[in-house]
């Protein structure tokens, strides 16, 4: 009993004291942090009206830039951390000019030569300053960055290639989404792609036919996005052939934003039951969008269908097609299915 | 590149402007005075509506994102308001379609995305007031 008691009260004292570690450590990590800040402000602080200054374009005379390129030792890795913070935040000719400093502190030659520091930090952080700075010649630099063992450099990097916006990087951040163990999230691959102008067209059209299924997505869907006709073969490859449901689903979509009138019969081949219904719906969302009146009969057989999801998307479609498609709602008009497609078209124009 | 001046003899235009980022906040305060507006600038949602409450500026400048009140908040209060007329550009890292819908929506005059050219702000602020006069 007694042993049992004192066992308790000792694993007690233990737990409390393994508290009071802990509580002291958060302290003291913290009151680290806050000194740091403390010290980082009172070194910016001679240099903070001047890199306003630059920032908001008002350095007419370039004096205050100059006072920027000056700093040197400890004041200036405080001031350089804050000039890449404000160069997320502006852009145009005080970006440019932000960049400079930079430069001429070396900042973005030490950056390039971060990007293969053993700390992971150090390495996406890098990563950023690169394409904050828009350091064109880290290019080669960053696209190996895509192959990072930690996926925070990866992204950094992709983010990087966003804003440099080479369209040379656009193949190996797309092949980048598909490499086995280190890939690029579909997203942040998607988002530095679109950053990369009308140059991209042809990495995509290959991309369709790459053989992982995310990359073929990103694809089809970056090729509806920026508008890239030329894709519309592969798009109609992708839509009758590919494995992947969601591949399908966004040729799909793909083909609603940029196909012809000779893209309604393959739209309308996928609205059929035997295919998937997630496909029969994209299928008749694009037929919608698309706008051909050619649909129309196709379209209004599906008020009929099975799926009561379908039938309001066929009669959604219908209504956005002029007097043809609400010629063929006559006879319809109390169907769940139109009721429902009507108020959510009016709902849509009156929050227009 | 002066502010639209309301004549020789008038004060100058009063411009509210809220930002968490002290960075932003301070250099459009400062883009904005140099341009030759009186700048107010408030660090929150909260402190933004207790300035407009307390004194009515010609324009403002709002953050989306702000603790406390969101800048669609507070413009929604100002358009509630007597005052709701006031012409408001909502500044905001937001950037998708529907972000930039929402803010039209509840009455914003413009928006601009960040990051964003300092100069193009105060081109559409001076555009903003002239059309509100």
């Amino acid at each position: 009993m007694i042993i049992g008691a004192t066992l308790l009260v000792g694993a007690t004292v233990v737990v409390l004291g393994a508290c009071l570690l802990l509580v002291l450590l958060v302290v003291a990590v913290r009151a680290r942090r806050h000194a740091r800040l403390q010290r980082d402000a009172v070194l910016l602080s001679p240099l903070r009206m001047p890199l306003i200054t630059v920032a908001s374009g008002e350095d007419d005379d370039g004096s205050a830039a100059d006072e920027l390129r000056r700093a040197t030792g400890a004041t200036r890795d405080v001031l350089d951390r804050n000039v890449v913070a404000m160069l997320s935040k502006i852009r145009g000719v005080p970006a440019d000019q932000l960049v400079q400093v930079l430069e001429e502190h070396g900042a973005v030659e030490l950056a390039a030569a971060e990007l293969t520091s053993r700390s992971t930090v150090k390495r996406a952080r890098a990563a950023q300053l690169l394409g904050l700075a828009r350091a064109g010649h880290a290019v080669p630099l960053l696209v190996e960055a895509l192959g990072d063992e930690a996926v925070e450099v990866r992204n950094s990097a992709a983010y990087a290639l966003g804003l440099i916006g080479d369209p040379v990087a656009a193949g190996p951040v797309l092949a980048a989404i598909g490499a086995p163990e280190r890939g690029l999230p579909a997203a942040t691959a998607a988002e530095a792609l679109q950053s990369m102008g009308v140059g991209i067209s042809d990495v995509l059209r290959d991309g369709m036919a790459d053989a992982n299924a995310r990359t073929r997505m990103v694809a089809a869907h970056l090729s509806a996005e920026r508008s890239f006709t030329r894709g519309l073969p592969e798009l109609r490859q992708l839509l009758d052939h590919d494995p992947d449901l969601t591949v399908r689903e966004t040729s799909a979509t793909a083909i609603g934003r940029l196909g012809r009138g000779e893209d309604v019969d393959i739209l309308v081949r996928h609205t059929a039951e035997a295919d998937p219904l997630a496909l029969r719906r994209a299928c008749v969302v694009a037929l919608g969008e698309l706008g051909e009146t050619r649909a129309v009969p196709a379209l209004t057989a599906l008020l009929d269908d099975s799926d009561p999801r379908l039938a309001e998307l066929a009669a959604t479609a219908l209504l956005t097609m002029g007097p043809d498609g609400t010629a063929a709602l006559v006879g319809h008009e109390d169907d769940p299915a139109v009721r429902t497609a009507r108020l959510l078209v009016s709902l849509q124009k009156a929050s227009a | 590149m002066s502010a639209p001046a309301g004549g020789p003899d008038a004060s100058p235009v009063r411009i509210l402007v809220a930002d968490d980022d002290a960075d932003i906040r301070d250099l459009v305060e400062f883009k904005l005075t140099q341009a030759g507006y009186a700048v107010e600038a408030v660090p929150d949602g909260v402190s933004a509506w207790e300035a407009f409450e307390a004194s009515p500026p010609q324009l403002a400048v709002l953050d989306v994102m702000m603790p406390g009140l969101s800048g669609i908040d507070v413009l929604r209060k100002i358009r509630e308001s007597e005052f709701g007329a006031v012409p408001v550009l909502l500044l905001s890292a937001k950037s998708r379609d529907s972000d930039v819908d929402t803010g039209f929506a509840v009455g914003a005059d413009d928006y601009v995305i960040k990051p964003f050219s300092p100069r193009e702000l105060l081109h559409r602020v001076n555009g903003m007031l002239a059309r509100a006069r």
